[in-house]
């Protein structure tokens, strides 16, 4: 028992045939015996890469962001008040999807006492330091009807912003602003395409305002945070119904419509109770005293065999006749 | 040939096995929905092999006077019966049915019948066919039903007692014999 738990002691090289083997140049098992540290590669020096330096002129000039909004675009951005309530000049929305939002946007306006502007700008753009958006929501909202700005970025509802105008900013809070932003920015990641997020967006901002219009007004007692959802449903399908913009349908049309609906329930009813009687319908044969034959006390009718051995034959000539003595007398 | 005995059997007997559970299921349930619709009538089915010696007309005849169902209704009796006979081993089927229904039936209506399941028996498809059989006796026992509450009477005189010579002759003179009365007493009046 003592002898099995004693290590067995390790190997050891002898010291002469050691150095026969270093000075060959090669000792198996060297590395992990004598626990020495494997000789580096002979690496060159590395050479810092060749590299231009800039000239004079790239050091003056700034390096341009690209992502920043072209200069040629802030005039028609921030220089004056816009015409309509949606500013695009860069054209990121296609022609048929800034008519609807327009449509809708003067539909809020028309509706709401809170005019809403929104200025359109692309998924990654930034807009230029030396523009203070607060002072031109200032400079161009303060007079007229109060305004909320909302500064959308396509394709990134979530970088949205929002400036309403200095009149309604002391009765809503910014406590409020921001949970109408971070709701509208919900109602619109419920949708993966853009122009259906801006239009989600939109449509959630409308209904926030119409909110903030009435905490204006003094009417709303209770804050946006307890606004029953039937409100937000009621208000959604309200605005959305302009968005939709259903063709007219002519009053004869719908007269005949109404007829071949009722034409058609009236046939389909017709059909149920027909089915229906037909289903429990039951079928009787009036009994008649037979005479019985062959000796039979219950049934003497005998009726056809047919053969299904040969598909060759049709079953007309496997017919098989009954026999005169089994026929009736 | 067969015995004198009663043979109690159910109205679906498969005894060649040519059905399974499934196609079993879905024949009775045929069978009970023509027992539902034609309140005085059933049907029997029953698969076996009659033999090189016997004929399947025969033992159907004897099977319906014989049979007793188990699983037919007591106010059904074997006279409202319709027995169809499969013999799978010598590819025959025919059709038996009681007095009940042998005014209504002739032997083309059964052949009308049984043919409708003669392309699935040729292929051994056993229960699609008599289903098309069933589907097919169900069209025509109500087409029957109609057409006798439309006119009783021509079913009525298929199955009457043929008059005897001598009971016309008795008919005929019985007819004749209060004319003669009629005409005496007439006479008496005159006088």
């Amino acid at each position: 028992m003592v002898m099995a738990r004693v290590e067995p002691p390790l190997p050891a090289w002898d010291a002469a045939e050691r150095s026969e083997m270093v000075e060959d140049g090669w000792m198996a098992g060297g590395l992990l015996l004598n626990f020495e540290s494997v000789p580096g590669e002979d690496v060159g020096e590395e050479l810092p890469p060749s590299i231009e330096d800039p000239t004079a002129e790239e050091l003056a000039q700034p390096p341009e962001d690209e992502r920043e909004v072209a200069e040629e675009y802030l005039a028609a951005y921030f220089e004056a008040k816009p015409s309509g309530h949606l500013v695009d000049p860069q054209g990121l929305l296609a022609t048929r999807e800034r008519k609807d939002l327009e449509a809708f946007l003067a539909y809020h306006s028309g509706d709401s006492s809170i005019d809403l502007y929104v200025y359109v700008f692309g998924v990654d753009q930034r807009i230029p330091s030396d523009v203070r958006e607060e002072e031109i929501v200032e400079r161009l909202y303060s007079v007229g009807k109060p305004a909320a700005v909302i500064y959308y970025y396509v394709g990134a509802p979530q970088r949205s912003v929002m400036y309403l105008s200095p009149v309604i900013t002391d009765t809503v809070s910014a406590a409020e602003q921001r949970r109408a932003l971070e709701s509208s920015v919900m109602q619109a990641f419920g949708s993966n395409i853009p122009f259906d997020q801006f239009e989600a967006f939109l449509v959630q901002m409308s209904i926030r305002i119409y909110w903030m219009e009435r905490m204006t007004k003094g009417t709303a007692e209770e804050t946006m945070e307890s606004i029953p959802d039937g409100e937000n449903a009621r208000s959604f399908s309200r605005k959305k119904a302009v968005l939709e913009k259903a063709p007219e349908i002519p009053s004869w049309m719908k007269l005949v419509g109404a007829v071949m609906a009722a034409g058609f329930g009236g046939l389909l009813v017709l059909w149920s109770a027909v089915t229906w009687w037909r289903g429990r319908a039951r079928f009787r044969f009036p009994e008649y005293e037979v005479e019985p034959r062959l000796g039979g006390s219950h049934a003497a009718g005998i009726g056809a065999v047919i053969s299904f051995g040969s598909p060759a034959i049709p079953p007309a000539l496997q017919r098989n006749q009954v026999p005169d003595y089994m026929r009736r007398a | 040939m067969f015995g004198d005995s009663e043979v109690k059997l159910r109205s679906l007997t498969d005894a060649a096995g040519i059905f399974r559970r499934n196609d079993r299921d879905r024949l009775e349930d045929e069978m009970e929905r023509i027992g539902i619709v034609f309140p005085q009538v059933f049907v029997a089915v029953y698969t076996g092999s009659v033999g090189e010696m016997a004929n399947l007309r025969q033992f159907g005849f004897w099977l319906l006077n014989r049979g007793l169902f188990e699983d037919v209704p007591v106010e059904k009796p074997n006279e409202a019966g319709i027995l169809i006979v499969i013999d799978p081993d010598s590819k025959a089927a025919g059709m038996t049915f009681g007095y009940l229904l042998d005014p209504f039936l002739e032997e083309q209506d059964t052949f009308d019948c049984l043919s409708r399941a003669h392309v699935y028996w040729l292929e051994g498809r056993y229960t699609e066919g008599l289903l098309k059989c069933l589907g097919q006796l169900r069209k025509l026992l109500k087409k029957r039903s109609r057409q006798a509450r439309r006119d009783p009477e021509r079913y009525e005189r298929k199955v009457a007692t043929p008059v005897a010579v001598g009971d016309l002759v008795r008919k005929i003179r019985e007819g004749n014999r209060p004319a003669v009365v009629k005409s005496e007493e007439g006479r008496e009046v005159e006088r």
